[in-house]
């Protein structure tokens, strides 16, 4: 399902380069539920954008169901982002100006979709299925930031990802809100068999995790 | 396209104060650009007339006549100086096909208009004249007589009534449409005969001036022959007849469109500067946006945004502000416009400018250009700024950095 060859991330500052990926090699089978971990610092956002396609390495390969993403086109990467990937990052991601129910229809907009009420619908019944079916036309402002992450991950499924990438996705709720929001993702990955890659801090969860890959320093230790 | 447009408006609409004044700053420009654009152009199609939209070519006065500042241009200012009457038909010049003799007497207290104001009386030659009858719009159903007056377009009383001129009745017998050239829309016209019939009344400081006098005229309206220039004509009067001075479009005018030439490149300075600095601000306010935004942006890449959508997306916002300001700044002109067109024409016409204002359709266009070159500034400004974010990878975007 997925997997990264070689992959390495230096970053160019005032201080010289800084490698914050160096060299990474890593195999996750489709379905699966991995838990990345380490200390802040260690590489692991930068080995997420990556993988994500969010960010371009700076050497190496990073394959996604088949897909050598980093030889795709600009265009073609975007619609493979569109389209495979599920994004729940570590911030506040919902654009301020639309509504929870326009946020998570967006993507499908985005890849071609257009205003259909059939994108409506699904994104209605995600956020239904979010506890949020009350604040489908809530702006994000209006609601928690446990709902807002919620909304995030209607988002990231609405166009049925084969890949969820979460990044220290619960790293600034409270503990039961953090539970709840794990919860859904872990039943997203039981459930639609979707792959799922979670960095976190929290060692309980990454217990749970199917693989566990631990990083220092950019790299994988055992 | 629809949603990239719904995201651009929601976008402005999230910082009105700035949007408007962003909106506000095009307008000023715009408004500008337009109103001198228009004012150009109205000042230069009313420059190419004058007499010649009377439909003369040129015009022959006496020599020492002052034609620089003559608002009429239909004949010279009101002077002493005269010529024969039959001083073309005489000559027979084969590059002038018509020369249509006028006696101008401008004259006070004839009973025409407000107390104090002078009246300019036209003789013309019914037989051979081209610029007077040919601008009748309403006329007496019978031909012209002796006592019977044609009124400027200016000039407002019901045809077939009289009309006393020092005390003399006259009987109104036609009335002429708008031309544009003042004198010939406040004139009374009336043939030789008649106006002649009125040299016992008119007291100059010494006498009756001496184009009332039979035989006498102020000049003469000349057409130039098929085929025949300007040149040739001015060539064959100038070395055929004597003490005569011909005026042509271009030097009767040189000396105002000189000055207006130097009025109309400030305001065509002032239009590119205009141009260039809101081009300027519009880049440096949406480089500050884009900046503002990059987290949002970032996302947007993120979940699937093409970069053509990016950059679509922010441009269309800049392109709804300023095109929204260019459409505001043409409001402003009108209005504007329409506030001092009277002083301006005034100011205009005593310079020696009869003032028409472009017709509606050519404004319309100058209009619809105005909020043109309003969308492209905007499109022009944001199109860099949006494309260089455009470009960055999401990651870098959504981390802020740089
Ligand atoms: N855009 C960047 N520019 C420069 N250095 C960066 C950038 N992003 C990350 N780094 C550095 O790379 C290293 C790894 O960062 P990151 O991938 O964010 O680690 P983690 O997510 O494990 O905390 C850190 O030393 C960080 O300072
Ligand atoms: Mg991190």
């Amino acid at each position: 399902m997925l997997s990264c060859r070689g992959l390495r991330k230096d970053y160019v500052t005032e201080r010289g380069a800084v490698a914050a990926v160096a060299g990474i090699d890593l195999e996750i089978a489709a379905g699966r539920y991995a838990a990345i971990i380490g200390r802040s610092g260690s590489g692991k956002s930068s080995l997420m954008a990556m993988i994500g396609g969010l960010s371009r390495p700076s050497q190496g390969q990073v394959t996604v169901d088949g897909t050598d993403i980093w030889s795709l086109s600009e265009n073609a990467l975007a619609a493979f982002r569109n389209k495979r990937i599920g994004y729940v990052f570590q911030f506040a991601s919902l654009l301020p100006t639309l509504r929870l129910v326009d946020n998570v229809a967006l993507p499908a907009m985005l890849g071609g979709g257009g205003r259909s009420s059939a994108t409506y619908a699904r994104a209605t019944a995600l956020l239904g299925q979010m506890g949020l079916g009350e604040h489908l036309d809530a702006y994000p402002s209006e609601v928690s930031a446990g709902e807002q992450r919620r909304a995030v991950i209607a988002r990231a499924l609405i166009n049925e990802p084969a890949l969820i990438l979460a990044d220290e996705p619960t790293s600034d709720l409270d503990e039961q809100t953090e539970i709840e929001i794990m919860d859904e993702l872990l039943a997203v990955n039981r459930e639609r068999g979707t792959t799922l890659v979670l960095v976190t801090h929290n060692l309980a969860l990454a217990e749970q995790a199917e693989q566990i890959v631990h990083i220092a320093h950019g790299m994988i230790v055992p | 396209m629809r949603l990239l447009a719904s995201l651009a408006l929601q976008n402005l609409g999230r910082r009105k104060a700035r949007s408007l004044l962003l909106i506000m700053a095009v307008a000023v420009a715009s408004g500008v650009v337009f109103t001198g654009a228009t004012l150009m152009r109205s000042i230069d199609s009313s420059m190419a007339v004058g007499f010649t939209r009377l439909g003369a070519d040129m015009m022959a006065v006496p020599e020492g006549a002052l034609t620089n500042i003559t608002a009429a241009l239909l004949t010279v200012e009101p002077t002493d100086l005269v010529l024969d009457q039959d001083l073309f038909a005489r000559a027979g010049i084969a590059s002038v096909s018509r020369a249509a003799p006028q006696k101008i007497a401008r004259v006070e207290h004839s009973g025409i208009g407000s107390h104090h104001d002078s009246v300019d009386l036209i003789g013309f030659d019914p037989a051979i004249d081209f610029t007077v009858r040919p601008w009748l719009v309403e006329k007496l159903n019978r031909d012209m007589r002796a006592g019977d007056v044609i009124l400027g377009a200016a000039r407002d009383t019901v045809l077939g009534s009289e009309l006393l001129i020092f005390g003399k009745p006259h009987t109104v017998y036609g009335r002429l449409g708008k031309t544009g050239v003042g004198t010939h829309e406040r004139g009374v016209f009336m043939t030789f005969d008649t106006l002649e019939a009125l040299a016992g009344s008119v007291h100059g400081p010494s006498g009756p001036p001496a184009v009332l006098q039979k035989g006498k005229v102020s000049g003469f309206l000349v057409e130039l022959a098929p085929g025949a220039t300007p040149l040739q004509a001015r060539f064959a009067i100038l070395s055929t007849l004597k003490g005569v001075k011909v005026v042509t479009g271009d030097s009767t005018m040189s000396g105002i469109r000189q000055g207006l030439a130097a009025l109309l490149n400030g305001i065509l300075a002032l239009m590119v500067l205009m141009f260039a600095s809101t081009a300027l601000m519009v880049s440096v306010l949406f480089s500050a946006i884009v900046t503002e935004r990059r987290g949002e942006l970032g996302l947007l890449k993120a979940i699937g945004a093409r970069r053509g959508q990016i950059v679509g997306m922010m441009v269309t916002e800049a392109v709804i502000a300023t095109g929204a300001g260019g459409l505001l700044g043409v409001a402003l002109g009108v209005l504007v416009m329409r506030l001092y067109e009277r002083s301006l024409v005034y100011y205009l016409e005593n310079i020696g400018v009869p003032f028409v204002w472009l017709d509606g359709p050519r404004i319309v266009v100058v209009a619809a250009a105005a909020v043109v070159m309003a969308s492209i500034i905007g499109a022009l400004g944001s199109l860099y700024p949006a494309w260089r974010a455009s470009r960055r990878d999401p990651y870098d975007l959504v981390r802020g950095e740089g």
